[in-house]
């Protein structure tokens, strides 16, 4: 029997059986081929010791249910480790970051509560699934649209607390957010915002309540089990229509992104736009097919020249940057959107514009299929189909500025890393930046996951140094898989770690016995504190 | 379909299931931790393999009656997948294709189904299309039950590494015969799965005359099955 560390036997024995008092005993799990169930499909540790196991799992069904789970382990010391539909692969899956933790699997907990198609919100449960409210929201011809990630099978609650994003104008997920239940340390039950208010009639309306703005510490943190949560739907566009927008130089970014950002914080563009890179992408494409040259130019030590790089751009028509943007909203407008964006393009001088293909909502059914569903939210799994030939992956996620300056640096930074690290420096010119959140850019990296215990350990040796080489220019990764988690943390380090400090402060106010996630975004219970290095 | 009576393998030692990944060129055992994602107990019989592939093979005593599946899921871009699907066909089986993306089978099939209760699937597939099956089935109380990972070998050759109920095995020796209708024999093997808890056993397979043609380097057959009686 695995156990959690400090329990002896004797205690997980009677712990496990009040579980199963509690939740049924059918929903206990602790033998090694259901509990193996919960490692992450993508771990980093994949054949190593070190890899984080649960010692068993516990899935209640109920708020009530979730209480005196958590009473029973807060009796024993045992360390809880929360999960909603367990899919939060890259990130660590459905795998407790303490090994030896009981995981609080709230699958079961999958009821849509409310969806008020007036108003504009939906209530829901842990084990709320993207699909699951889609579904929900299609039988009953609601005129409302969800926000989803990719891939789309994931909890909406379980993204939105580790903050992650979509694609519509509602993309920034814990943003979208309204209102919450939660569950702490001791048992007792919390709504926050208005729902502190019995009886309350704008839970999912209003955020904030009165008085300190809690739901922030819930989100990426183990002060709670969050039971309930509001969100914020979109009504649905009476249209939808995009644009692509290609600059011819390298330098152009700058002003392709200050007027993206103009567009974005106008309210003009909405949704998330990815800057891409036609010429380079055909670079790798070349390189890939063994074309001469294109491999010969990108595998150049320290990287071929701009120069270079537009000289094939201006020989193949290919542009340097493009980004498509796209606009949600009445017929009329969205395309005077999509006219006035490209009146503010027109001042970069060789920019040429493609346009999509509107759509007027809601899509045909012989629109679905061929409609880029993560703008319409609508989920799907199709980037599986698209993956590569590793096991899986982990992402290195640094917040960077919304400037082309930033983007340049961030290329010259990683590389640099790269380089230092041995590997290739073509990797430094891939730093393609995304607006999943307003007013920044994200990069999203990932990292290859192998079934091959040194490729995993160099892996994570470059991990660290690019969070290190990050934080010395000023950025940080806004979400981070469980084996990084102190890491990534211990850069956050304003004032000699204040903000840990104060992280640790309510923990040991709300959790003195540490029993809920423990080591989360690098809040750990007393128990377990190290001395940081 | 006629079991051969002397078959034409280049027999690997009998031995739990030996992946090689693309990546490393390593071939390695398979670990107890693949071993239990796939949902059967976790006993190994070394010797499992080597009990199929006796000379008596042609004389099978007992065979397992066919099992029923509720949907057999192929992959429509590979030829193998397709053979695979036109024997499950054959054997009077509902199959259901796919491009690499299970989106539609989830949504408008599987997820329907399985909110009524477990049931037993099967099919060929890239493994990425297994993930997400394995995943989804999982959190209804379903697992992989069998596997057989076909890949191509660089210098020619077509290896089958399987892993599953001990009972499905003595007919693993059918997918050695070298021939393009491996996909066909793969769906014959998975209807040998016998729906009853059994203990785990893996046999490794090569069939040294076996033509990728226009499949990939790696494809999965499995089943999917329900863990616990409904």
């Amino acid at each position: 029997m695995r156990l959690p560390p400090g329990i002896n036997s004797k205690d997980f024995s009677d712990a496990l059986k009040q579980f199963g008092e509690a939740v049924g005993k059918e929903w206990v799990f602790s033998s090694e081929e259901d509990t193996d169930l919960y490692r992450d499909s993508y771990s980093p540790f994949w054949h190593e010791d070190i890899e984080p196991i649960p010692s068993a799992a516990v899935a209640p069904n109920s708020t009530e249910e979730v209480q005196k789970v958590v009473r029973i382990a807060n009796t024993y010391k045992i360390p809880l480790w929360t999960i909603s539909t367990g899919k939060n692969l890259g990130y660590g899956g459905a795998a407790p970051l303490l090994n030896g933790s009981v995981v609080l699997d709230l699958k079961r907990m999958d009821r849509v509560l409310e969806v008020n198609e007036k108003n504009h919100y939906a209530l829901v449960e842990p084990g709320v699934s993207y699909f699951d409210l889609y579904r929900y929201i299609q039988d009953r011809g609601l005129k409302v649209w969800i926000d989803v990630p990719d891939p789309g099978w994931g909890s909406l609650m379980g993204n939105a607390l580790d903050r992650g994003g979509g694609y519509t104008p509602m993309r920034d997920h814990f943003d979208s957010h309204c209102g919450m239940e939660v569950v702490l340390a001791n048992g007792e039950v919390v709504r926050t915002g208005m729902g502190a208010l019995p009886g309350s009639k704008t839970w999912q309306q209003y955020r904030y309540g009165f008085g300190p703005y809690l739901d922030g510490i819930f989100s990426q943190g183990n002060f709670g089990v969050v039971t309930k949560m509001g969100f914020w739907l979109l009504p649905e566009p009476e249209a939808f229509t995009s644009g692509n927008v290609l600059v011819p130089k390298h330098d152009d970014l700058i002003p392709l992104v200050e007027t993206l950002n103009y567009l974005m914080n106008s309210n003009i563009v909405q949704g998330t736009t990815t800057i891409g890179s036609p010429l380079l992408m055909s670079q790798a494409a070349a390189q890939t097919a063994g074309g001469a040259g294109g491999s010969a130019l990108l595998m150049t030590p320290g990287g071929p020249t701009i120069e270079q790089l537009e000289k094939i751009g201006a020989e193949k028509n290919l542009a340097y940057w493009n980004c498509e943007i796209y606009f949600y909203g009445p017929a009329k407008v969205v395309a005077a959107q999509w006219e006035y964006a490209k009146q503010k393009y027109s001042a970069i001088p060789g920019v040429k514009f493609v346009d999509g293909k509107p759509y007027r909502l809601p899509l045909d059914s012989k629109d679905i299929e061929a409609a880029p569903k993560r703008q319409f939210g609508i989920p799907s799994l199709s980037i599986f189909g698209m993956m590569g030939r590793s096991e899986g992956h982990m992402w290195f996620s640094p917040i960077i500025p919304m400037t082309g300056e930033a983007v340049f640096e961030a290329q010259r930074v990683f590389g640099q890393a790269y380089h230092d690290m041995g590997v290739p420096t073509v990797s430094q010119l891939f730093v393609f930046p995304s607006s999943f959140f307003p007013r920044s850019f994200v990069i999203l990296c990932g990292f290859p996951i192998y079934h091959d215990v040194e490729k995993n350990r160099r892996n994570r040796e470059i991990f660290r140094g690019l969070v290190k080489a990050a934080a010395e220019h000023g950025w940080g990764e806004y979400r981070t898989h469980t084996a990084f988690m102190d890491t990534v943390a211990n850069v956050y380090s304003f004032n000699n770690h204040a903000l840990r400090r104060f992280h640790e402060t309510v923990k040991d106010a709300v959790d003195p016995n540490g029993i809920l996630s423990p080591g989360r975004c690098g809040v750990w219970p007393k128990n377990l504190r190290k001395e940081p290095a | 379909m006629r079991i051969p009576e002397r078959p034409n393998l280049r027999l690997t030692r009998a031995r739990p299931v030996v992946y090689r990944f693309a990546h490393t060129g390593d071939f390695r055992m398979a670990s107890r931790r693949e071993f239990l994602q796939m949902g059967i107990t976790a006993l190994a019989l070394p010797v499992a393999g080597r009990a199929a592939f006796s000379p008596a093979i042609s004389a099978l005593a007992g065979e397992t009656a066919r099992a029923t599946f509720y949907r057999v899921v192929f992959d429509a871009r590979y030829p193998a997948s397709r053979a695979f699907a036109s024997e499950a066909k054959m054997l009077g089986l509902p199959v259901r294709g796919i491009k690499g993306d299970i989106t539609d089978l989830w949504f408008n099939d599987l997820d329907l189904r399985w909110e009524e209760g477990p049931t037993s699937i099967a099919g060929l597939s890239t493994k990425e299309s297994l993930f997400c099956l394995d995943l989804l089935a999982r959190d209804r109380g379903m697992r992989v039950v069998f596997r057989a990972d076909h890949r191509f070998l660089p210098g020619g050759g077509l290896e089958h590494g399987l892993s599953g109920p001990q009972d499905m095995m003595r007919y693993a020796v059918t997918l050695g015969d070298g021939g393009a209708d491996w996909g066909s024999r793969a769906a014959s093997l998975v209807t040998r799965f016998s729906g009853k808890r059994s203990p785990s056993a893996g046999a490794t397979i090569v069939a040294p005359q076996a033509k990728r043609g226009d499949d990939p380097e790696h494809l999965v057959s499995w089943v999917i099955a329900p863990v616990r009686p409904a």
